[in-house]
């Protein structure tokens, strides 16, 4: 090939690619060459290690140790507000007023139980179940304006919150989640398309047995009975007039819980959604019934 | 599920690896070797995994009822993401304080559009540690220096003072000296935007 047609074979081909900028230039071949580790007399002496010392034998001192020193890490007292802080449980914060926002933009259907599984679904409010994050706490900021009527599900709700949300005739109910079962609540999606059982929920920790069993937080574990006189005592309290909602329209949706076993609404564990298909897997062995149903 | 593999978390070391494989509170309940494979199995210890055969006759030991088109599966689609955020519908009230955009802004001769996620595009930017804030409007179409003006006048209104303002004409965007978002969203509600 003459040197005209190489000419014209670059142009033709420039021609088609995208102009040259510094995105997409590179060295020539070979222009570089790596450092080579000097010998003898002029380059082969310390070898960027230095000179004496813990650098030259490469054998460094254990992390906080100060060659003697009262260390810093012990010089100050220790601080027992933080023993066992990698065991407390986390409750990111969701403030009533964002609750509202959320209603208000149609980010949550006010018409269908709410829990943690469509306050995350809003993409206003995230978790991460992996950093000892276990739900929502449901703030009162806002609780003034909050006006919805509402059927909700958090993890932890103060007692002015419960007020809030009872005075505009709503229901509210805190529940435990095991990290797993968050991990599913937080996306839904992911777990159908693994092709797994939905697992069981499991029952709370000791020391959160008598917060998700007492009627005055609401627990999901504690006697309706209960709950609904303690309704009426918290009005009293707060001074509202309770609504009742065995009249209201939507009384169906407003009794709406979920099993203590069960971590999504309307599905059961031990069934299988299949998204592709759009079918649902349900176990017939009665030692899987068993196993689930315990 | 969520894979948590490089987390500093002694807590989050629970689940690594773990939760893409079978949950802690399930059992693999799915399969069951038979009674001839496991006696394959047992017949020979083999030190190499590599060179151990495959575990034959293995049987689905559970049922199944595979129900299509189930009841249930209103509970599945409202677990399923949006594909794209849902639009305002409109209602008699907001209490929160979210604000709708009216049909007569669009006959000024400028613009403020909305944001994805039905919100008024005005920023608070903090720089040099807290000591200069900038108030920041952007998505503005139209007039930019009419706007300017307009804004300038009602914030000097507002406040008694002059506030310095900066208009960015080819990045759509003004900048007031100062943190005046509440003022700003308050005359953009105002105009309509």
């Amino acid at each position: 090939m003459g040197s005209r047609q190489i000419t014209e074979k670059s142009l033709s081909m420039l021609r088609s690619l995208p102009r040259i900028s510094l995105g997409n230039i590179r060295d020539n071949p070979n222009c570089r060459k790596p450092a080579k580790r000097g010998r003898a007399q002029h380059g082969g002496d310390k070898h960027g290690a230095g000179n004496k010392g813990s650098g030259q034998r490469q054998n460094f001192m254990r992390l906080g140790y100060e060659t003697g020193n009262n260390p810093f890490y012990l010089r100050v007292p220790q601080e027992h507000y933080y023993r066992g802080h990698h065991l407390r449980r986390e409750y990111p914060p969701l403030t009533l007023h964002e609750l509202q926002r959320m209603i208000d933009k149609d980010r949550v259907d006010v018409n269908q139980p709410i829990d943690i599984a469509s306050i995350v679904k809003s993409g206003i409010y995230n978790f991460f179940p992996d950093q000892k994050q276990f739900g929502v706490n449901l703030t009162d900021e806002g609780a003034d304006l909050f006006t919805a009527k509402i059927n909700i599900e958090v993890q932890w709700a103060s007692e002015l919150v419960i007020a809030a949300i009872e005075k505009n005739g709503g229901v509210i109910t805190t529940a435990y989640y095991d990290p797993h079962s968050l991990f599913l609540l937080k996306n839904p999606k992911k777990f159908f398309e693994s092709g797994q059982a939905i697992p069981r929920r499991m029952i709370p920790p000791p020391d959160a047995i008598e917060y998700y069993t007492s009627a005055k937080t609401r627990g999901y574990l504690a006697d309706p009975e209960e709950i609904s006189k303690e309704r009426l005592k918290l009005s009293q309290k707060y001074g509202y007039n309770l609504p009742d909602i065995q009249k209201e329209s939507n009384y169906q949706m407003l009794c709406e819980r979920k099993d203590p076993r069960q971590i999504f609404y309307g599905l059961e564990p031990g069934w299988v959604v299949n998204l592709k298909d759009e079918c649902i897997l349900k176990p017939k062995d009665q030692e899987l019934l068993k196993f689930y149903n315990t | 599920m969520a894979t948590v593999w490089r987390s500093q978390s002694a807590f989050a070391r629970l689940f690594a690896g773990k939760t893409g494989q079978i949950l802690n509170n399930a059992t693999d309940l799915g399969t069951k070797l038979g009674p001839g494979s496991q006696s394959a199995i047992l017949a020979r210890k083999y030190s190499n995994y590599a060179h151990s055969p495959f575990v034959t006759r293995v049987k689905e030991q559970y049922e199944y009822e595979i129900v299509k088109n189930p009841p249930e599966w209103a509970y599945v689609q409202r677990l399923l993401p949006f594909d794209t955020i849902p639009a305002v519908t409109p209602k008699e009230s907001y209490p929160s304080g979210w604000v709708p955009p009216k049909e007569e802004a669009k006959s000024l001769p400028f613009f403020l559009s909305r944001t994805r996620n039905h919100e008024i595009p005005i920023y608070l930017h903090i720089t040099f540690r807290g000591i200069r804030k900038i108030t920041k409007i952007k998505r503005i179409e139209g007039d930019i220096w009419l706007m300017n003006e307009e804004i300038k006048s009602y914030l000097k209104e507002k406040n008694n003072r002059y506030v310095e303002t900066r208009v960015h004409e080819v990045g759509r965007f003004i900048e007031a000296k100062g943190d005046y978002v509440n003022q700003l969203v308050e005359w953009a509600h105002s105009k309509g935007f």
